[in-house]
């Protein structure tokens, strides 16, 4: 995250004068800044929707019996379904902050600590049809994601993770192991 | 059989008998020690098929002899599948001969694992993908998730480790940071987020899975490493030639064994055939006088 801000900055120098560089490198942050934040309430919406029908059948505790694991797991998806039925691609990952997000990526995936992350990237290649509200396939890996990665995404809450499915980054639902949303191609 | 006979027979039995006992004991390289801190290392093993079986047995025949109380598993503990069947086939029965015994596992998450195994209470995890546990006074384990290490999970590392008063810190997840896999290696990007605070804060060992093999890492600034990823998959002749191998073993199945004992650590690996591949001792890294 820091590392896009900064890029954003070094963008901003590069293209105009010393005089407008006071002025431009704000307004660049503070859009930045209102991007995110306007993802984090998509999140945090999400995420409260998913508390308030986290309740009886599908609350999660531990237990001794596997099945349980499951039963709790897809009475959580379900639930979620129900409750976000109309859910399409870009509700939370919307047009505007796309971009930001490939940009954001961009320099985790830079030189040779980017072709490392890159090969952890692809040491998985998940079969994956990308549908949102659609549960991830149980028999496919979920793709390690390199730490570099991860510090350059805006924080989510606990049990919704980015991951990546080849070449484009998904919203995970840990606890009902659901695809929130996603964004195609982001890694070139 | 008149009763000379059968008192001479009976002398003769009893010989065989204390003679291959004094052999299966000397298969054992460990010290043994009543009051040892005893436990058993198992990685990248879901596969349910016979070669987790074979070393689920050799497990089970070790601990005839060698009591450890629970056992660390690397991730990777279902391939394919979760389903109440999965659990079963490449978790109970395998290791069912210790689960009924009282042995205790404690899994990491691997990347053929899904987050949903922390709530399953017969891998330990109290419900978190990244947890700690101190099994003995002055012993503490840190079981992390690689396959998702964010800036939470670093923080609460960090935290854990300042605030851990335990000598002996040992820390175990699925990824390795030091590895001559050729089909995956040292993982650089997960070592450059972890190794800082592992020398920061003393951590003395570092046990991994993933690459499907045994490999006893040459200390790395002070650290041991371990990858134990052969326990039921085998990558055959995937050590290659990077300097760090202390001792490897890619061409048969593997466990390791461990006892704690004081400022020592003493382990012995061996195959599915109940072969021991590596066994030895190491000290207990000194603390710094200060940390930074």
């Amino acid at each position: 995250m820091r590392l896009g801000i900064i890029s954003a900055i070094v963008v901003g120098i590069g293209l105009v004068g010393p005089a407008q560089i006071v002025a431009q490198v704000p307004a660049a942050f503070d859009a930045e800044k209102k991007q995110i934040a306007d993802f984090e309430a998509r999140v945090k919406a999400y995420d409260d929707l998913r508390n308030k029908v986290d309740g009886g059948a599908a609350h999660q505790t531990q237990t001794r019996h596997p099945e349980k694991l499951a039963a709790q797991r897809d009475t959580l998806r379900a639930n979620i379904q129900k409750a976000r039925a109309d859910a399409k691609p870009g509700d939370i990952f919307a047009p505007d902050i796309q971009p930001l997000f490939k940009r954001l990526l961009k320099p985790a995936l830079k030189g040779s600590d980017g072709a490392e992350n890159k090969n952890t990237l692809k040491e998985e290649k998940p079969l994956v049809e990308l549908k949102v509200n659609a549960p991830y396939p149980e028999k496919e890996p979920l793709a390690t994601m390199p730490p570099d990665i991860l510090k350059q995404l805006p924080i989510v809450p606990k049990n919704i993770e980015y991951r990546m499915v080849r070449k484009h980054l998904v919203l995970y639902d840990a606890r009902a192991s659901m695809i929130v949303d996603f964004i195609y191609n982001a890694i070139p | 059989m008149t009763s000379n006979r059968r008192l001479h027979f009976s002398i003769a039995a009893l010989g065989l008998v204390l003679a291959s006992s004094v052999l299966a004991v000397d298969q054992i390289t460990l010290p043994n020690k009543p009051d040892s801190l005893k436990f058993g290392v198992i990685g990248d093993t879901g596969t349910g098929d016979q070669h987790e079986y074979a070393v689920g047995k050799q497990l089970a025949e070790f601990r005839n002899q060698f009591k450890y109380e629970f056992v660390v598993m690397m991730g990777d503990n279902t391939y394919g599948g979760e389903s109440a069947k999965d659990f079963q086939n490449r978790f109970e029965l395998p290791y069912k001969p210790l689960l009924d015994a009282g042995v205790k596992f404690y899994a990491a998450l691997g990347n053929h694992d899904t987050p949903a195994q922390r709530n399953y209470k017969l891998f330990n995890m109290g419900g978190k993908q990244y947890y700690t546990f101190r099994p003995k006074l002055g012993v503490r384990f840190f079981a992390l998730d690689s396959n998702y290490m964010n800036p939470e999970q670093l923080t609460w590392l960090e935290n854990e480790l300042k605030q851990s008063g335990s000598d002996w810190k040992i820390a175990f997840f699925h990824h390795p940071l030091y590895s001559s896999g050729g089909r995956h290696g040292s993982d650089m990007a997960l070592r450059d987020q972890l190794e800082p605070l592992f020398l920061k804060y003393s951590v003395d060992v570092v046990l991994s899975g993933h690459d499907h093999f045994y490999e006893r890492i040459k200390p790395q600034k002070g650290i041991q490493y371990w990858v134990v990823g052969g326990s039921a998959k085998l990558r055959s002749g995937d050590i290659g030639s990077t300097g760090l191998t202390a001792k490897g073993f890619d061409t048969g199945y593997s466990f390791m064994a461990v006892e704690i004992a004081g400022d020592e650590w003493h382990f012995q690996t061996i195959s599915d055939q109940g072969k021991t591949v590596d066994s030895g001792v190491i000290k207990r890294r000194a603390a710094p006088a200060t940390v930074k």
